[in-house]
C-alpha cells in the first residue's frame, strides 16, 4: 500500500494539477468577460444608431412619418418601470453585501417582475402601434432599435431568473455575490441603452 | 479614470449620470433645437469629465 505521509516540495506541487492562473488584469476574469461582452454590444447598438442617424438626419425622413404616431406616454411609463428596476437591482446587491437575505431576494424578484412588465408592455405596444417593419424606413428603424433593446431585456431577464433562483436557494453571501454583481452590471447597461433609445426615438 | 463597468455600483452611478444628461438634453431641445444640440455637447463633455475622475475607493468591490 502506498504511503502518502510525505509532503511534496512546493516547486513540484503543480505536477498533479495545473498551476494557478496568472491574472494580468486588475479586474476579475468574470467581470472582464462581461466588460468585453458589453463593449461588443455597444458597437452593435452603435451600428443601429448609425442607421437611425442616416435615415432621420441625412435622408431627412419625417419622424414619425405621417400618419403614424409613436406611443410616447406608454413608453414613458415603461421607461419609469425600467429605471425603477435598476434601483431595485442596486438595492438587491447592497442587501447581499450587508447580509440582508430578504432584501436580496425581494430586490431580485421585483427587478425580474418589472423587467417582465416592460417586455410585455412593449409586445402590446407593437401589436397596437398601427405600422409594421415594411412600412418605410422610419418603421424599419423603429422596430430594429426597440426590438434590439427588447432582445437585450429578454437576455437580462434570463440572467435575472437564474440569479433569483440562486438567491432563493441561498447561493449568495456577503463574501460571495459575484453572480449578482455581474448580472447587475448587465441590467444597468440595458437600462442605459433604453434611456438613449427612448430619448432619441420617442422624444427628440 | 472611472470605469462604469467595473462594478455594479459604478454602473448604477453611470446610469444616474445618463438619466440626468438625457433630462437636460430633452429640456433644452424642447425650448430650441440648437439649444438641444448645445446641451448634448455639454452633457457628453460632462459625462467624459465625470468618467475621468478617480472613483471613491470605498465604492470599489474589486
Amino acid at each position: 500500500m502506498a504511503s502518502y505521509s510525505h509532503v511534496e516540495p512546493l516547486e513540484h506541487s503543480h505536477e498533479d494539477h495545473p498551476p494557478a492562473p496568472h491574472y494580468s488584469s486588475r479586474v476579475h476574469p468574470s467581470i472582464l468577460g462581461m466588460f468585453l461582452f458589453i463593449a461588443s454590444e455597444i458597437m452593435l447598438f452603435g451600428a443601429f444608431f448609425t442607421a437611425y442617424f442616416f435615415v432621420r438626419v441625412v435622408n431627412g425622413t419625417p419622424w414619425p412619418t405621417p400618419p403614424y404616431h409613436l406611443p410616447v406616454y406608454v413608453a414613458f411609463i415603461n421607461t419609469l418601470i425600467l429605471v425603477t428596476s435598476s434601483f431595485t437591482m442596486h438595492w438587491a446587491l447592497q442587501s447581499v453585501k450587508r447580509g440582508n437575505v430578504f432584501g436580496l431576494r425581494a430586490g431580485l424578484l421585483l427587478t425580474f417582475l418589472m423587467g417582465l412588465t416592460f417586455l410585455i408592455t412593449q409586445a402590446i405596444e407593437y401589436s397596437r402601434i398601427g405600422f409594421n417593419t415594411g412600412d418605410g424606413a422610419f418603421a424599419t428603424i423603429f422596430f430594429c432599435l426597440t426590438g434590439l433593446h427588447g432582445a437585450h431585456v429578454f437576455i437580462g431577464l434570463t440572467i435575472l431568473l437564474f440569479m433569483t433562483v440562486r438567491a432563493f436557494r441561498g447561493h449568495f453571501s456577503p463574501e460571495d455575490h459575484r453572480g449578482v454583481e455581474i448580472g447587475g452590471i448587465y441590467w444597468h447597461f440595458v437600462d442605459v441603452m433604453w434611456i438613449v433609445v427612448y430619448t432619441t426615438v420617442y422624444i427628440l | 479614470m472611472r470605469n462604469p463597468l467595473r462594478s455594479e455600483a459604478e454602473a448604477f452611478q453611470f446610469l444616474i449620470a445618463v438619466i440626468i444628461a438625457a433630462l437636460v438634453i430633452v429640456g433644452a431641445a424642447y425650448l430650441n433645437t440648437w439649444l438641444g444640440v448645445a446641451a448634448t455637447v455639454v452633457a457628453v463633455a460632462g459625462i467624459v469629465w465625470w468618467l475621468r475622475q478617480e472613483p471613491d475607493p470605498a465604492n470599489r468591490t474589486e
